[in-house]
């Protein structure tokens, strides 16, 4: 009926159309409630990008957790464009008349809250990841809004950073390759090589220089850091493996791979491989594969029932997921299960991976 | 009622003169005008390696200056074709696609880590053979849609890092071919390959562009395209036959960037353009065409790399190192460009 009315204000229209326009209102407004209501729900992942290793890894998990589940699942990609990403999960939202779950990888922290209303408004139950404002909560769209999903850049940069220290026995002089200034993940992890700086003072931070995530950048910079500071660089710290592994290709141009170690985060392949060749010490990934598959199964479980979102703890509504370590002693069995093969995963074991609520 | 506008006219030309370009244009006609003009960015290139090396004396080490020779190769590669497309007074925005799609072909067809291809050097000759055919399709689409040619290679660009992004699946594809991989391992004179590479592709473009009829032919048609079709010069097939060229060094640049990060991944490309059309008008090739050329080019090349090596041996915070890149390049510009001829600036 909202649709006639709004056809009726528009003026200038003959009565047929008026009439076809209010059936057609009435017909899309009738016919989806009636034939969907049976239908199962459409699982619609949200992602940045697929040129980047880590959401194409994402989409790989949304995939084997829909083919488990045994439900249809869509992919919208963003590119980058903030509008884009909005309109492409409102206009799902209008083609599933809100029989959805969405797992959405905002492309930038505002986008958060357009995204959670539009799909709270359809009766879409919504998890996000990585980026939303402060002041956006899960509880506040009971029962729409069920989780939001982070990785502690801080634990990471701090973890990767002891075991560099550890890798060149606890002193020496390191360089660090930094992500895009601005963003919250570069931040973060920069905060944590500080923190584990501060608690190892033999280790030298000799210069923080800036390669914003790419392996391209990190390549000439390492090239000039070698020039300025020569061999006292035993080990490279980055903030994500693409800018290590620029690193570890500038080293191996001057025969020094495997000779100054690096660590990363991410677990992209690349550096899995170094890990295993020992060039790289160690890398932490936040599991892009669990990510997109369990987000999409949190969201499911909340939507047919299995769990009330009004009723989990705060820990499950906001929470810090696991990161996992892969260096030297579990690398080979990491390649085994993560790159030679697809990752068995427990779909139902929602919450294995809460650490903890994020810090207010 | 008859105002006579003409002194008002050239007391404005005075001022522009005299106000914009006060100092760079006394400096140069104390020295003898035009002719220190063009050897400005030279100066500039200069003046920067005495400067840094009195901060840092490594600087001039030998050591820095190979790591200095590898890391222009591939901007080097890159900036000798789009010299010649903007020689023309047009421009090529494809270089990162075209770069993408022939550092996906090299590492999809040599041995690799996704696919069983082994074709060695082959998989460099269809790299090569790729990008050239990019830039063809650039050239085709410019002269026969009659499409500009900042729309033409935008599109191009777009075309070719969707296609990179299709064929690699998002993800990074390790290059194994130990043989392409000597491009930037091995070293020949103390060099890595991949500096011989691009040397040659210097003086390649420079033949092309001093000796040969088609660089006149370009440097024409940028001079001024209407007088050069009067004179006969077939224009549509100089410019097909410019962005055909200028695509096959992105695709020699795009086989060493592969070669030189072991790896192919779509964004592989990604801040290529930018520094390449800097790199090209800080050496003094006019955008607006007809001025300017390959050996301008490859000084404006030095002056970006040793600018971004510069500011590592000095330490400058990187919280400010692009606003010190921005203020170079202003100054490089100012000091290399004729701007008192120029009548107006767009």
């Amino acid at each position: 009926m909202k649709d006639g009315k709004a056809l009726t204000f528009s003026g200038s229209l003959s009565r047929r159309t008026l009439m076809v326009g209010a059936a057609a209102g009435a017909a899309t407004l009738a016919m989806p409630k009636v034939l969907r209501a049976a239908d199962k729900p459409t699982l619609v992942t949200s992602i940045r990008s697929l040129s980047n290793p880590y959401h194409a890894v994402w989409k790989t998990g949304a995939e084997a957790y829909a083919k488990w589940a045994g439900l249809e699942h869509v992919t919208l990609v963003s590119e980058g464009n903030s509008e884009k990403g909005i309109a492409d999960i409102k206009a799902m939202l209008a083609k599933t008349g809100g029989n959805m779950v969405l797992n959405s990888d905002p492309n930038d922290t505002p986008d958060a809250r357009p995204i959670v209303e539009a799909c709270a408004k359809a009766g879409a139950y919504v998890v996000t990841q990585w980026n939303k404002p402060a002041d956006l909560h899960p509880k506040d769209f009971n029962p729409n809004y069920v989780s939001h999903i982070e990785f502690d850049g801080i634990a990471s940069g701090k973890t990767i950073a002891e075991i560099l220290f550890k890798a060149i026995g606890g002193k020496g002089g390191i360089v660090a390759l930094g992500g895009l200034i601005s963003t919250t993940a570069a931040i973060e992890r920069k905060k944590g090589l500080d923190a584990a700086l501060a608690a190892n003072p033999d280790i030298k931070l000799l210069d923080f220089q800036v390669a914003n995530w790419k392996s391209t950048e990190a390549f000439d910079l390492m090239g000039n850091l070698l020039t300025r500071f020569g061999d006292d660089i035993k080990g490279i710290w980055a903030a994500n493996d693409d800018m290590g592994s620029g690193a570890l290709e500038a080293l191996r141009a001057e025969n020094l791979a495997g000779k100054v170690p690096i660590v990363g985060v991410d677990g992209i392949k690349t550096a899995v491989d170094a890990v295993r060749t020992g060039e790289f010490a160690c890398t932490v990934t936040s599991d892009p594969f669990w990510q997109g598959g369990m987000g999409l199964a949190i969201g499911y479980n909340a939507k047919i029932g299995k769990f009330d979102p009004a009723k989990e703890p705060p820990e499950h509504r906001e929470f810090y997921g696991k990161a996992v370590l892969i260096s030297h002693d579990n690398v080979e069995e990491y390649y085994k299960t993560n790159v030679e093969s697809k990752p068995e995963m427990d779909w139902n074991d929602l919450w294995g991976r809460v650490t903890g609520a994020i810090r207010a | 009622m008859t105002i006579d506008t003409e002194p008002l006219k050239s007391v404005s030309d005075i001022e522009r003169t005299t106000l914009m370009t006060f100092l760079p244009g006394r400096i140069a006609g104390m020295l003898g005008g035009r002719r220190w003009r063009s050897l400005a960015p030279l100066a500039v290139l200069v003046v920067l390696c005495v400067l840094i090396t009195i901060a840092n004396p490594n600087f001039i080490e030998l050591r820095n200056l190979v790591r200095l020779a590898n890391s222009a190769a591939v901007p080097l590669t890159l900036a000798m074709g789009l010299t010649f497309i903007i020689l023309m007074g047009s421009i090529d925005l494809s270089v990162e696609g075209t770069l993408s799609v022939a550092a996906m072909v090299v590492v999809l067809l040599a041995a690799n880590d996704s696919n069983g291809n082994d074709y060695g050097w082959w998989a460099v000759l269809a790299a090569i053979a790729s990008g050239t055919i990019m830039g063809l399709a650039s050239g085709l689409v410019q002269t026969m849609l009659r499409i500009p040619s900042f729309m033409a290679t935008l599109g191009m660009w777009f075309i070719g890092l969707g296609l990179s992004v299709y064929m690699l699946g998002g993800s990074a594809i390790r290059l194994n071919d130990a043989s392409i991989r000597d491009l930037a391992l091995y070293r020949f004179l103390g060099l890595p390959l991949a500096v011989w590479v691009a040397l040659g592709a210097f003086v390649l473009a420079a033949i092309i562009q001093y000796h040969t009829r088609l660089g006149r032919h370009i440097l024409a048609i940028g001079g001024d395209e209407d007088v050069t079709k009067l004179s006969g010069v077939n224009v549509v097939r100089v410019r097909i036959a410019a962005f055909a060229l200028a695509g096959f060094f992105f695709g020699i640049a795009g086989v060493l960037a592969a070669a030189q990060l072991g790896q192919s991944h779509a964004v592989i490309g990604d801040g290529r353009l930018f520094a390449a059309v800097t790199a090209v008008v800080v050496g003094g090739t006019a955008l607006t065409g007809g001025e300017g050329g390959v050996v301008n080019t490859a000084v404006g090349v030095l002056i970006v790399t040793v600018l971004a090596n510069g500011m590592i041996l000095l330490g400058i915070s990187p919280y400010i190192q692009q606003t010190v890149q921005g203020l170079m390049i202003i100054a490089a510009v100012a000091l290399s460009l004729d701007r008192a001829r120029l009548k107006i600036v767009k």
